[in-house]
Parts: C-alpha cells; sequence; structure tokens
C-alpha cells in the first residue's frame, strides 16, 4: 500500500516536471551552476499536498496533474488594453513567458538604470546578474523555486545604479494566452537596488481567452543601504489561470521596501512573500488585497523576518470574498535575538459576502528578542449592516451602497500605492468589478 | 402626507409596536415623547425601511404610497428624512463622495438631472453653513472621529442637503448643548414650511421651546397613549411620565 502510493508520487511529480525539462533548454542567459544544483534539488523536492502544514488549505492536486506546453505564439497585434492609463512608465511586454520587443518600450538612461529581458543581456550587465542570482531563492526552499531555478525560460533584470533613481516606473506585463492545452510559463526575476537608489516596479498578469495556464515565476528583490523600492503585483488573469509566485525581498541599513499584491482572479494562487530585514532603520510594508468570486482560491503567505534591531514592518492584507471563493492568509513575524526595538505590525482583515465563501487566516509570532512592539489581528465579518443601512437611508441603491462600503475597505490598501495612475487604475478595477 | 394605521412590529419576536395610530398633515410638525425603551426609534426605524423589524400588522401610507413595501433608498426619494440617533461611522467613505452619491441618487428618483460638481459644492457650502458644520470635518471620512454633537448636526446638514418633505428626527437633541440645540432647531425651522412635515422625537421639552410642535404624543410601551398640543409637552416636563404610566395602567 505505501509503496504503491510512493510510486504513484513519484510518477506524478515526473509527469509534472517532465515539460519544463524540455523548456529549460531554450532558457538563455542564466548561470549555469545554480541550474544544476536546481536541478539535484528537485531530486529532493516532493510536490506538497495537503498534508503538510504551509499547504493545508491549498490543494495542488489539479495544477500537478495537468499536461502542460509552452508556447510564444500569439494572435494578439496591440496590447494597449494591458497598460495602465496616464502610466508612463518603461514597459516590457511578454507573452506566454516570451519577450515582445515590438510591444515593449525601453527609454531609460543607461547611466541610471539597466532594464532589461535575461535573454537579451550581455556584458557587465549579464555579469552583474549572475553573480547575484539565486542569492535568496536557489531551489534549496521547495519544488517551486527549484523547479523555477532549474528551468526558468525568461525574466526582468533591473539594477538601479549607485545613487540614481530609475526616473519613470517600470510596468512589466504578463499575457497568458493558452490554446487547447494548458500552458505553463516559468518567469524569473531579479530587482538589484544598489545604494541610495529608488525604483517603482508594477508588474501585472493577464490572460487572454479563456485556455487554462500555470506560471510559476520567482523574484529576487535586493535592496543595499538606504534604497527604496515599491514594487505592485496586479494578478489580474482569468479563473482559468494558476500560479505560484515566490517573492524574496532582502533590505540593507535604511532601505525602504513596499510591496503590494492585488489579486482579483485566479484558479489558484499562491503567493509567497518573504522580506528579510538585515540591517537597522529599515521600514518594509507589505499590503494585499484579495477580490475574489467564483470558486477562486488566492493564499497568501507571508514572511517578515527581523534580523536587527530598529526596524519597522507593517503589514496589511484586505480580502473581499464573494460566491464559493476562498481566502487564505498566513502571515509570519520572526524576531530575531539581536531586533530589539523592532515595531512590527500585521493585520488580515476580511469581508466574507456571501455563506459559502471562505477565509482561513492564521497570524504567527516568533519574538526571541523582549524590547519590541509586535501586533498582530484578524478579523473576518459580513459587510456592516448598520453602514449600508445609513447610505441606503439617504438614497443610495443597495448595489451602489455595497459597492461605496467594498470600494472604501480595498482603498486602505490602495491608497498607500504611491503611484497616482496605478492607484487609479486599481480603484477602477475594483469599481468596475461588480 | 403620512398615515400610520395599526401599526404592530416586532423585532426578535418581541412586539415593540403594538397598534400604533398617527397621522402627520403637510406642514405639521409633531412632537413624539415617551420613557426610554417604549419604542420610539422602533417606530423610527421602522418607517426609514430598517431590515431587523418585522412588520406584523398595520400600514403606513406616505403620499398615497404604501411606505412599508419600499426599499430604504426609494422611501429617501419619495421625500423621506431620518436623523438617526446613533449616526454610524463609515470608514473609507469621504463625506463629499457619500453626499454628492446621496444627493445625485434622490435627484436621479426625483426625475431630476443630477448636480454639476460647482453646483453640488456651491449647495454643500450653503448648507454646511446653516448647521455651522466645520469645513475639516467634511473633508473626514462620514462621521469618523466626529464628536455626539458634530454627528447630530452632521445629520441636519444631510436633511437640508436632501430637502425631504418629512424628516424624522430620532432624538437629535440628546448630547446637545445649548448652542447647538439652537443652531439644529434653526436649521429645522429654516426648512419648515407649509409642505414640509417633521416628526421629532425627543425626551426633553427643551427641544420643543425651539421647535414648537403642533402637536405632541407619548408614546408608551409601543402604543401612543396621549396627544394634544405643545402644553403636553410642558406637563410632561413638570409632571413625568409616572402619571402618564398610571393612567395607562387604570
Ligand atoms: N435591534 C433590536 N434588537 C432587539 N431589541 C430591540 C432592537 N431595537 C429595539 N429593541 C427593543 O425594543 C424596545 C424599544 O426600543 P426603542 O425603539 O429603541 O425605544 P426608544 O427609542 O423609545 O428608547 C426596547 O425594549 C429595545 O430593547
Ligand atoms: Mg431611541
Amino acid at each position: 500500500m505505501t509503496n504503491q502510493t510512493l510510486t504513484t508520487n513519484k510518477s506524478q511529480k515526473e509527469k509534472f516536471l517532465n515539460p519544463f525539462t524540455q523548456l529549460g533548454k531554450n532558457g538563455k542567459g542564466m548561470e549555469l551552476d545554480i541550474r544544476a544544483k536546481a536541478i539535484e534539488a528537485l531530486k529532493d523536492h516532493e510536490i506538497p499536498t495537503r498534508k503538510w502544514e504551509a499547504w493545508k488549505y491549498t490543494d495542488l492536486k489539479t495544477i500537478a496533474n495537468r499536461d502542460y506546453q509552452f508556447s510564444g505564439e500569439s494572435s494578439l497585434d496591440q496590447i494597449t488594453s494591458f497598460q495602465i492609463p496616464d502610466l508612463e512608465a518603461d514597459q516590457l511586454v511578454f507573452i506566454n513567458g516570451v519577450y515582445q520587443d515590438q510591444f515593449s518600450s525601453l527609454t531609460y538612461n543607461q547611466n541610471l538604470v539597466t532594464i532589461s529581458p535575461i535573454s537579451e543581456l550581455q556584458g557587465e550587465d549579464k555579469s552583474i546578474f549572475e553573480t547575484h542570482l539565486g542569492s535568496l531563492i536557489n531551489g534549496e526552499e521547495d519544488i517551486f523555486s527549484a523547479l523555477n531555478t532549474a528551468y526558468a525560460q525568461e525574466g526582468v533584470f533591473i539594477r538601479v545604479k549607485r545613487g540614481k533613481n530609475a526616473v519613470k516606473p517600470i510596468h512589466i506585463i504578463h499575457i497568458s494566452q493558452a490554446s487547447e492545452q494548458p500552458l505553463a510559463t516559468q518567469f524569473r526575476n531579479l530587482f538589484l537596488i544598489e545604494e541610495n537608489s529608488s525604483v517603482e516596479v508594477i508588474e501585472s498578469q493577464h490572460s487572454v481567452g479563456e485556455g487554462v495556464s500555470f506560471s510559476n515565476s520567482v523574484t529576487e528583490i535586493l535592496v543595499r543601504k538606504n534604497a527604496g523600492v515599491e514594487y505592485v503585483k496586479l494578478q489580474l488573469e482569468s479563473d482559468q489561470a494558476s500560479q505560484i509566485n515566490s517573492t524574496v525581498v532582502y533590505q540593507e541599513d535604511d532601505s525602504r521596501a513596499s510591496v503590494f499584491t492585488i489579486t482579483m482572479s485566479g484558479e489558484t494562487v499562491r503567493n509567497n512573500l518573504r522580506m528579510r530585514l538585515d540591517g537597522q532603520n529599515i521600514e518594509s510594508h507589505l499590503m494585499g488585497i484579495n477580490l475574489l468570486s467564483g470558486s477562486q482560491h488566492v493564499d497568501h503567505h507571508t514572511e517578515v523576518h527581523h534580523l536587527k534591531p530598529h526596524c519597522f514592518s507593517n503589514e496589511l492584507y484586505k480580502g473581499i470574498m464573494s460566491e464559493m471563493s476562498t481566502g487564505v492568509f498566513n502571515g509570519k513575524i520572526h524576531v530575531y535575538p539581536d531586533a530589539q526595538k523592532t515595531n512590527a505590525f500585521q493585520s488580515n482583515r476580511n469581508i466574507l459576502l456571501s455563506d459559502t465563501a471562505n477565509i482561513y487566516t492564521k497570524p504567527q509570532l516568533e519574538i526571541y528578542a523582549d524590547d519590541v512592539k509586535c501586533s498582530h489581528g484578524a478579523t473576518t465579518g459580513r459587510l456592516d449592516e448598520e453602514a449600508m443601512f445609513y447610505l441606503r437611508a439617504r438614497g443610495i441603491k443597495e448595489y451602489d451602497a455595497r459597492i461605496m462600503l467594498i470600494y472604501a475597505f480595498a482603498m486602505e490598501v490602495v491608497d498607500n500605492i504611491s503611484i497616482e495612475p496605478v492607484r487609479n487604475f486599481i480603484s477602477s478595477l475594483i469599481q468596475n468589478r461588480f | 402626507m403620512l398615515k400610520i394605521n395599526d401599526l404592530q412590529v416586532s423585532v426578535e419576536g418581541n412586539k415593540i409596536l403594538k397598534g400604533l395610530n398617527l397621522e402627520v398633515k403637510p406642514g405639521e410638525v409633531h412632537a413624539i415623547m415617551g420613557p426610554n425603551g417604549s419604542g420610539k426609534s422602533t417606530l423610527a426605524s421602522v418607517l426609514a425601511g430598517k431590515e431587523d423589524y418585522e412588520v406584523e400588522g398595520g400600514e403606513a401610507i406616505f403620499n398615497g404610497k404604501d411606505l412599508l413595501d419600499m426599499e430604504p433608498d426609494e422611501r429617501a426619494g419619495e421625500g423621506l428624512f431620518l436623523a438617526f440617533q446613533y449616526p454610524v461611522e463609515i470608514p473609507g467613505v469621504s463625506m463629499v463622495n457619500f453626499m454628492r452619491t446621496s444627493l445625485n441618487a434622490v435627484r436621479e428618483y426625483r426625475g431630476q438631472e443630477p448636480l454639476k460638481a460647482g453646483e453640488f459644492l456651491k449647495l454643500m457650502k450653503e448648507k454646511k453653513s446653516i448647521v455651522e458644520l466645520d469645513d475639516k470635518l467634511t473633508k473626514r471620512a462620514v462621521n469618523e472621529g466626529f464628536s455626539g454633537g458634530e454627528k447630530k448636526r452632521n445629520e441636519i446638514f444631510q436633511m437640508a442637503m436632501l430637502e425631504p418633505t418629512l424628516s424624522i428626527l430620532d432624538e437629535t437633541d440628546s448630547g446637545l448643548d445649548i448652542d447647538a440645540l439652537r443652531i439644529v432647531a434653526n436649521a429645522v425651522n429654516k426648512l419648515r414650511n407649509e409642505n414640509n412635515s417633521f416628526l421629532v422625537i425627543t425626551h426633553y421639552q427643551r427641544l420643543l421651546d425651539y421647535i414648537v410642535p403642533d402637536f405632541v404624543h407619548v408614546l408608551y410601551k409601543g402604543k401612543i397613549v396621549k396627544s394634544g398640543g405643545k402644553e403636553l409637552a410642558l406637563e410632561l416636563e413638570e409632571k413625568g411620565y409616572d402619571w402618564i404610566k398610571a393612567d395607562v395602567a387604570v
């Protein structure tokens, strides 16, 4: 019995991995040594099951049992509908994971910043990329990071040079257009924000058509001393799209990082976000919105590691779940013995709009320093009935009153995004959602 | 304008209103008084359309229409306004956005064009000054961080904006100091004319010095047990409710 289960798992894993190994042959520009190690690591990793504590609420069976293909083919002749109105940005477009030169526009000043698809890296940039690749995620973590490290097909490298600012925000646009067969993509980003520099990156994911897709992406962000990054992920794919998205942010002294994860759809979505505050006077913000319907399932696992004293982290995730959708929030704050005078706050607030929607929320505090201020809280409720009645008693129709309250709830997160066109774009997405 | 016949209402299985009759004609001001727990807020909430209340019998006809059959927002459109006893805070919804949405919804219901931004702001300014509502407050979220008195004045401000024909003021005077009370009363008196009616729910005679009612009713244990002119309020002030209770017991 046990033996048989093992064989089944083994063959399932191989079946799942096999198409990715094919893709890796085309993956360009990535340093080979780290890939070889990740291929080794893959042998030891298993596909998580719900018996694993970290995967208790998220079932990967469906994702793992599909027969994926990779395809750069697309019928799109324009991508303007995926742009953010009024956003002036350096723009990189990828369709099914493949870089689209004709839709991209890069006008940056090379003295300030490098912005490039990995497949086109050359010279110094390429060697800097290869030196830093894998410094935060190298494949030892789990099967998905190993798979990505081993066989990622493409990605974006951003390097903001010491003391410089990327003048325009950078917008990375992903479009999935799956055909009959399920589509897979593997993406690998590396953002290197050097000392005293700063950058804003928006990465948006979209689908065309109703085909099934799966993306497994990894983003490593190194924020050097007194540098700043704002990274906004917009997960706007169809509800046939699944993904595992792993991001690690490493921060040095006096740096600032904000990561926003705005998820408005997805079949099964898992976001792993880890912040490592490895310096003093660091500020970190982790913020997210789940705005879900149908049978969408979105799982946020976040970790904030306070390694040194005098740092501040603030986490706010909000969920609005309707119909039969499910949100999962697992947020861990780890304060190491050295990290005195830490201020760490975490809050997860949810509104369930139907009896059949679900939220599983679990905060975890592990505090090994004594002079710290930490708090966490989670709330789940219905839309405030008293507020609904107040609005309706003022003539506002039920439908509009609901949107007003949901919008207000979500905007507490959105208002923290510093780029106005991005804020406006998200608020219009929320308002047009209903 | 409003005719309530034998209204019977229960909350969570408890009968609160037990056959209430009341008629309000255009231009009239009716005061409803009564001890705590007698059902005054229940009456106000039922008329405004709050869901938790179960109407078990009777009717309320508002301008010839079945009021109890309408959605709360339709009632507002028809010209009914409730100044809440406990106005709720709505974080994230700005006063300006709320008021614009509300006013334009009501205007749409009444077959009027939405106001242009400039016209709206001008109107806001004008009505704010009537209740001496601070600019700082209208820049905030609805009722957020307002003091008790500011919340009440905000209710009257909204009333002035929406120009209802029947306004129900549920203990708008409680928690107000004498200056605020005067401001509120002045605002009501400004709106008062031969078409607009008021149902003023209050605990104290004090408010009725400023808003002089045409009729005073005493609500006790879910029924109007006594009605009279404005002198009834004075009598209640002087003698309390015990004599009414005794009367009813007999
Ligand atoms: N939402 C509610 N749930 C349960 N009981 C209620 C509710 N609202 C009012 N009541 C009860 O109904 C009675 C009348 O209350 P209310 O109308 O608020 O009286 P008043 O405004 O005259 O003080 C009280 O006994 C009160 O406890
Ligand atoms: Mg009351």
